[in-house]
This record gives C-alpha cells, structure tokens and sequence, in this order.
C-alpha cells in the first residue's frame, strides 16, 4: 500500500494536516494543497492515482476541480469529502466521475478504506487500458503475418507461373547466340546489334531469375536441419563473407558478442543468410567510414541478436513496408525488395521474431530474438499461421 | 575431336519450351527426341535407343516423379535429369534418390545443363562398359566351363 500517490486537499489546515499525519501512519504520507488552483498545479508536476477532495472551498469548488482532474487526469480517481449532511453535493460528484464521498466528520478507518477501494480501481484500469494495447499490437501483428503470408504464397505461385515463359525466353535467347556466332555467319549484317540485343535479353532473364528463385526458396518445404551453433562463428564467419564489400566503403564491423553466450539450436544455413542479408542491408545503408555492430546477448533464455548501423537511416513511413515482398528502395536491378521479407520468414520459422527501429539520419537498428532451441516450423503456408499465435503469448509472457 | 551426339529424349508439356531447349541443344550437336507427357516418354523410350532423360517434374496427368520411377524400372540403363520450375529442391531429392542422376531448375543455365548431360551420358556409358566386362567374363568362365 505504501505506493499509493495521494493528493488532499481541504481548506481547514487543522482538519487537513492531522488527517494527514495519520495517514502517513498507515504508510501513505499524502500531498497536500489547500485550494483548488494549488490541488491543480501539483498534478501538473505529479501524476496522482487518488485525491480526496473537499468539496466546499473558497475559489475553486470541489465539483469544478473534479471537472478539471477528470479532463486532464482521466487515471485519477476522487473522492469526495461533503458537508454533514450535504448529501446532494456527493452525489453530483458521483454523477460527474467521482469515485466516491464521505460526510464529515469522516471516521478515518473508512476513509482508509475508501482511499484502497480508489486504488485498487486505479491499477484495475490501468491494467485494463494495457490489456488493450496489447490486444491491439497483437491484431496488428497477426494481420501483418497474415498479409505477408498470404503475399508470399502469391509470390511464389506467381513466380513459379514465369518461370516457365522465362525458361522459353532463355532457350530461345541462348539459341539464337549459338547460331550468330557459327562460322557461316560472321558476315552477318548488324551482327553486332544482334549480339548486343541478345545478351540484353539474357541479363534481363537472369534478373528476372534471381528474382524467382529467391522467392521460391523462401516458399520451399522445410529441408531444414537443427544443429547446436556457436555464435562467434557464425557471426565471424558471416562477417568474413560481406567483409570485402565492407572493406571497399571502408566500414569498420564490430562484434560485441558476450563472453560466456553459449550455443543454441538453429538451422545454421538460414540463420547466417539472415545474418548475411541484414549485414548486407546495412552496408547499402551505411556511408563511407561508418560502423556495423553485431550483438549477441543471452536474455531471459532466449537470444538477443542485433545487426546495428550508423547509415542513413528509415523513413517513419516506410517501416511497416519494408518487410513486404518487392518493397525496395534501391534502383532497379539492384534489389529483389526480397531480402527482409525472406529474413523475416526464415526467423519466424526459426521461433523467432524480429524488430527494427530506425532514426533518420542516425542509423537502423534490426533486432532478432531466438529461443535456445526451436523445433522448426513446417513452411509457413495457406493455413499454417497458428505458430505465430505461439511467439505472440511467448511475447506477452516475457513482457509480464 | 569430333563430338559423339548424347542422345536425349526431352520431356515437359510445355511445347515452346521443349521446342526452344531441342533447337539449342541440336545446334551443339546433340540428338535430340521430344515428348510431351510421361507417357509418351515412355512410348518413346520403347522405340528409341535413349542415353539421357530430361524431364520436366510437373507435369499434368503423370507427373516426373512417376514418370521417374516407370523409367527406371522399365529402362533402369537411361539416366534421367530432373527439370523444375519448383524451387522445391525436396522433389528434385526424392527423384535423386529415386536414382535421376541430378537435378536442374528452370530456368536452367545452359553450361550447366550442358554439363550435367555429359556427367549423365558418362555414367550411363561406364556402367554399360561394366556390363559388358562382366558379359565377357561370365562367357569366359562358362566357355572355360565347356573346354574343361
């Protein structure tokens, strides 16, 4: 009981301190203001679960400052201390939002009870309005799986429909090379612009390729092995594969990775291709002479792995999308606008969840968490969206 | 050197393509034979003499894996590259293991088909060199057995 913020507020001095020093007694010292401007101002500065409040003040009434409180403090509650025998003020208090009055004389062991009845109010609401949120986070984060899911099951059905013409294309493309270039056919007038026109089409056919694979492989059934992995080297080795491109825009990678992380079980080949792809990401991000960091800590069980820049940065509006298939912001040719869509796939068939926060200007940040041990989801198809349901209320039990 | 043609009997149901892939293949020199369903692969297989498979996993009414598994029990000597338009390597595993020597995926990158035919064609010619060694000797010892 002793964290009960509580404010009093009475005219009478006598009255208000003695009440007072008995209730720091009981372990709740309370506020004090002798008018309504002063009640006012305090809860400017602090927050307050409880006020008892005189109703009967020169200047500002009760009922006005209740009006005030309960605009600006919807948290609070109040009760109302009235007059003997004024019950009607009491009531008009209640009607406006009180939580409760008391006559004067007020016998203090109910008011004590009055003031925990408030309290208890007050954290039953708050945890209401948190209850709220989270139900609210949670719907958003299901219709985003959800809208993923079934966008990748689109993807991939449309990528295996082109594959087929880009098949024809290639062949043909490739077919038409080996005739250009038979001995009977170097005198071929233009046979340059054909050269040149044919190898566009293959270049583009290979675009396109790259394209349909990538999203195939994330669509493809589980072939996922489990083995125990160890940080440092995967990290290391991980950063020994992007270290050329790093080293070209001379950003420096560091590894902060805690000394005694242990091991856990993963799939070690999709883990570093997310590995790979957030590295990657950041050095596209990531100026000449930035920094990357990777971190790895253990937290409550699970794993914290953080891929961090100091690059350019997201826009507030383009991180909901960023996750989504073909959403690049690189010019075309040089993204899929695959690799955080398949990144985050991969984690989540991993038991995984991934985060990111970013600053204009300052840097993006991408954190993963991963249990120690997962066993790795059947791919995420048509109806196979439960297993979120199950990161979700791991999500709640560890906020709790 | 003169290139001895591999001879391959091209499978998938998608005409285009298969008229495309035998047109480029015929212009490096090799032989080819079309077939536009598992079934006609392996009407085709009866007749024609037939080094290297390539065939297409989906496929309407019989499917590769299917057409695989007829082939080689029929034909257990023809080696058969899988052609997938999946991204599901699984498939092109079980088809592996089925016995198809390898896999590709479409769109297939021609070196590497190229490659591939000519693994399959040499695993397919030193088996039947065994086998004609092994002929030559189970004749020796039973003419031996007959001089005896």
């Amino acid at each position: 009981m002793k964290n009960i913020r509580l404010l009093l507020v009475d005219d009478e001095d006598n009255f208000r301190q003695t009440l007072a020093k008995r209730l720091a007694k009981k372990g709740i010292p309370p506020e004090q203001a002798e008018n309504g401007e002063k009640a006012l101002s305090i809860l400017e500065k602090k927050e307050m679960d409880v006020v008892v409040l005189d109703v009967k003040m020169p200047g500002m009434d009760g009922i006005e400052v209740l009006r005030h409180i309960k605009k600006k403090h919807p948290g609070t509650e109040i009760i109302f201390l009235t007059g003997h025998a004024a019950t009607q003020d009491g009531v008009d208090g209640i009607k406006r939002g009180a939580f409760d009055y008391l006559s004067k004389p007020v016998e203090f062991e109910h008011l004590l009870s009055k003031i925990k009845q408030a309290y208890d109010k007050v954290v039953r609401e708050e945890e209401k309005l948190r209850e709220a949120e989270f139900r609210k986070k949670m719907r958003q984060q299901m219709a985003t799986t959800e809208k993923l899911a079934s966008l990748g099951t689109l993807a991939a059905g449309v990528a295996h429909e082109i594959n087929n013409p880009l098949a024809i294309i290639n062949e043909s493309a490739g077919w038409l090379k080996l005739i250009i270039n038979r001995a009977e056919m170097a005198q071929m007038p233009r046979k340059q612009d054909f050269e040149m026109a044919l190898n566009k089409i293959e270049t583009g056919v290979d675009r396109a390729k790259r394209i349909t694979h990538q999203l195939l492989g994330f669509a493809k059934k589980d072939d996922s092995v489990l083995v125990e992995i160890n940080f440092r080297d995967m990290a290391n080795e991980a950063a020994q594969l992007v270290h050329r491109e790093a080293t070209n825009k001379d950003i420096e990678i560091v590894q902060e990775i805690e000394p005694d992380i242990g091991t856990i079980w993963s799939d070690p080949y999709q883990l570093r291709q997310v590995l790979i792809n957030l590295l990657t990401n950041a050095i596209h991000a990531t100026g000449s002479g930035g920094k990357i960091t990777i971190m790895i800590e253990a937290l409550n069980g699970e794993i914290n792995l953080t891929v961090q820049d100091n690059g350019q940065g997201i826009p507030t509006e383009n991180l909901d999308k960023i996750f989504e298939p073909f959403f690049s912001t690189k010019p075309p040719g040089k993204g899929t606008g695959l690799g955080l869509f398949v990144t985050r796939g991969i984690v989540e068939k991993l038991c995984g969840t991934i985060e990111v926060k970013s600053r204009l200007g300052h840097g993006t940040r991408f954190c993963i968490r991963l249990p120690r041990y997962c066993e790795i989801k059947e791919d995420l198809d048509q109806d196979e969206r439960i297993p979120f349901l199950d990161n979700i209320a791991k999500q709640k039990g560890s906020t709790q | 050197m003169i290139k001895i043609p591999t001879k391959v009997l091209l499978v998938d149901d998608e005409k285009d393509f298969i008229e495309m892939l035998s047109l480029r293949l015929t212009e490096v020199g090799e032989k080819i034979t079309v077939a536009y369903s598992g079934q006609e692969a392996l009407d085709t297989l009866e007749k024609a003499d037939i080094d290297v498979v390539i065939l297409d996993i989906k496929m309407p009414g019989m499917d590769g894996i299917e057409t695989l598994r007829e082939i080689k029990k029929q034909f257990p000597l023809v080696e058969v590259i899988m052609l997938t338009g999946h991204g599901s390597t699984e498939t092109a595993v079980e088809g592996m293991k089925l016995g198809a020597f390898d896999y590709l995926m479409k769109p297939a990158d021609f070196d590497d088909l190229l490659l591939k035919l000519e693994g399959a064609r040499k695993r397919k010619d030193e088996q039947q060199e065994r086998i004609r060694k092994a002929e030559a000797k189970l004749l020796v010892r039973k003419s031996g057995g007959i001089f005896s």
